[in-house]
């Protein structure tokens, strides 16, 4: 597995990846919604797919000492990989934010925050179901597939961040919008604040968990079947 | 033990069968694998090696099924494909970092021969290459991981006169110690003629025959005669050409007796592919 996460590293990585980590520092802008960054990650995965696909990867791997479960198994992680160092970003600057912005607040949708870290990892799992396993189908049509998994991530976006924009218009009217405003859509600074977002990032991380299992399994069997 | 046996290669697709392909291949040999373009000789290698699912049939290296022990298999196995085009923008340098990672058994030193005899740059791109010097490329990384079996689809198509006869005498030399075996498949009979000592050949995803050359030419002979008998014969012909001056057709050597009254000469390879192919007209 090792071998073959070097090659996903020395080979299939292109400069888009490391380029686009820094769209984490989006989180500093002020009144933004914030997901939009976890689209950008999106991207820079996509664009090591696209090498693949272009540099004929599959054929590459398919020719090494592996099984097709493992090739697949090796991109998973890689992508894991690259979208938990994409989390470590995100919670620095969510915290640079906190401290730059006095805990403003975000009027354009979610606040810089654990709720935002767990919302990406949502963000993700909507991602890597929509995109691996119809890649590992066609990767000479990853293009396309892309462009299918961009309207999955934004539908998300748009769902997460106008809940989170109801939030900020709500909450002095309605006692639900109240709650998530003064212990989910925040910057935790009180025990009950991280004690509820502790709790939905738990959940994220768990639904983050089973549902690349489910997009491995998936892809697994997309790949068997496929013609290369 | 046979390096290479394949048994019942089942894969259907749209207007095309492959149909119940079997052959084997023992150590010490290189085998033809001929047909036409589109007879099925890529389903059967990618069938073989599990880069496109088949229907039916199994597929043994060294004794070992292939679909149970792909990862031991493919240690024994190299794959050469005339088109080499994965990762052209690297330099051979880094993707042959990448790949010795995989091969515990990966010998440097021969690594280091073969790139100075194949007059292969270290730093040059793949894209950089020739036809001819991608698959010397490729052909040093499969040799330098001591796989057992070599399986070439179309290693020689596209390439000059002269680099295919430095290849065929690669093969051959590859072979010497009678440890390795060469599947080869090609359209290039003359190629064929200069180093294989088995033919397996495939017509319409059907097999034709598969035995060592001088047996499969010795199945079969070419007829001439006059073009008034020509009808006569011709339900016991595999296909002929008629002109001006008679017929030349080719016909199993059982059905020899038909044609007493006929000039009779050998089949050669090309003959034989040529004519069979005729069948239908």
């Amino acid at each position: 597995m090792k071998n073959l996460l070097y090659k996903e590293f020395s080979l299939c990585m292109p400069l888009q990846v490391p380029l686009f980590l820094c769209f984490a520092f989006m989180i500093m802008i002020p009144s933004y919604p914030y997901l939009v960054a976890g689209f950008f990650i999106c991207n820079a995965i996509f664009y090591s797919f696209m090498t693949a696909a272009m540099e004929n990867d599959v054929t590459f791997s398919l020719l090494l000492p592996v099984s097709k479960a493992q090739i697949v198994r090796a991109k998973m992680l890689f992508v894991q990989i690259i979208q938990c160092v994409s989390l470590v970003l995100f919670s620095g600057v969510a915290v640079l934010n906190f401290f730059a912005h006095k805990n403003a607040g975000n009027n354009a949708g979610t606040t810089s925050s654990l709720t935002l870290i767990g919302a990406f990892l949502l963000l993700y799992c909507v991602f890597n179901l929509a995109f691996i396993p119809r890649y590992y189908k066609a990767p000479h049509k990853a293009g396309r597939i892309f462009l299918l998994s961009a309207v999955s991530v934004f539908v998300f976006i748009a769902i997460f961040e106008g809940f989170m924009i109801a939030t900020e218009a709500l909450h002095e009217t309605v006692p639900f919008f109240a709650f998530i405003k003064t212990y989910i859509d925040t910057f935790p600074t009180t025990a009950a604040a991280w004690a509820y977002q502790g709790a939905f990032f738990a959940v994220c991380v768990l639904i983050y968990i089973a549902a690349n299992e489910v997009c491995y399994k998936r892809a697994k069997a997309e790949f068997e079947m496929a013609e290369i | 033990m046979d390096l290479l046996e394949v048994k019942g290669l089942c894969k259907r697709y749209d207007g095309f069968l492959l149909d119940h392909v079997s052959f084997s291949l023992s150590p010490g040999y290189i085998m033809g694998f001929i047909g036409r373009n589109g007879a099925g000789k890529t389903t059967t290698i990618k069938s073989m090696l599990n880069l496109i699912k088949k229907d039916a049939g199994e597929v043994y290296i060294n004794g070992l099924p292939f679909d149970a022990n792909e990862t031991e298999c493919k240690l024994m196995t190299g794959f050469v494909t005339g088109a080499f085009d994965c990762y052209k923008k690297s330099t051979i340098k880094k993707l042959t970092a990448v790949t010795r990672r995989f091969y515990d058994s990966w010998d440097e030193e021969a690594y280091r021969g073969y790139l100075s005899r194949f007059l292969l740059d270290e730093n040059k791109r793949i894209s950089e290459l020739s036809a001819g010097m991608r698959v010397k490329y490729a052909l040093a990384l499969a040799l330098c991981h001591n796989a057992k079996l070599l399986i070439l689809d179309e290693p020689t198509s596209g390439l000059d006169p002269v680099s295919r006869d430095d290849l065929l005498d690669i093969f051959r030399s590859v072979i010497a110690d009678g440890e390795h075996s060469i599947l080869f498949s090609t359209h290039i009979i003359s190629d064929l003629e200069k180093c294989a000592d088995y033919i397996t050949y495939i017509k319409n995803g059907r097999l034709i025959g598969s035995s060592d050359v001088p047996s499969f030419c010795d199945g079969y002979r070419l007829v001439s005669g006059e073009n008034e008998v020509l009808s006569e014969k011709l339900p016991h012909m595999i296909g002929y050409k008629s002109g001006a001056f008679g017929f030349t057709a080719l016909i199993r050597s059982e059905d020899e007796k038909y044609f007493s009254d006929c000039r009779t000469a050998p089949a050669d390879l090309e003959s034989i592919m040529i004519y069979t192919e005729q069948e239908e007209k």
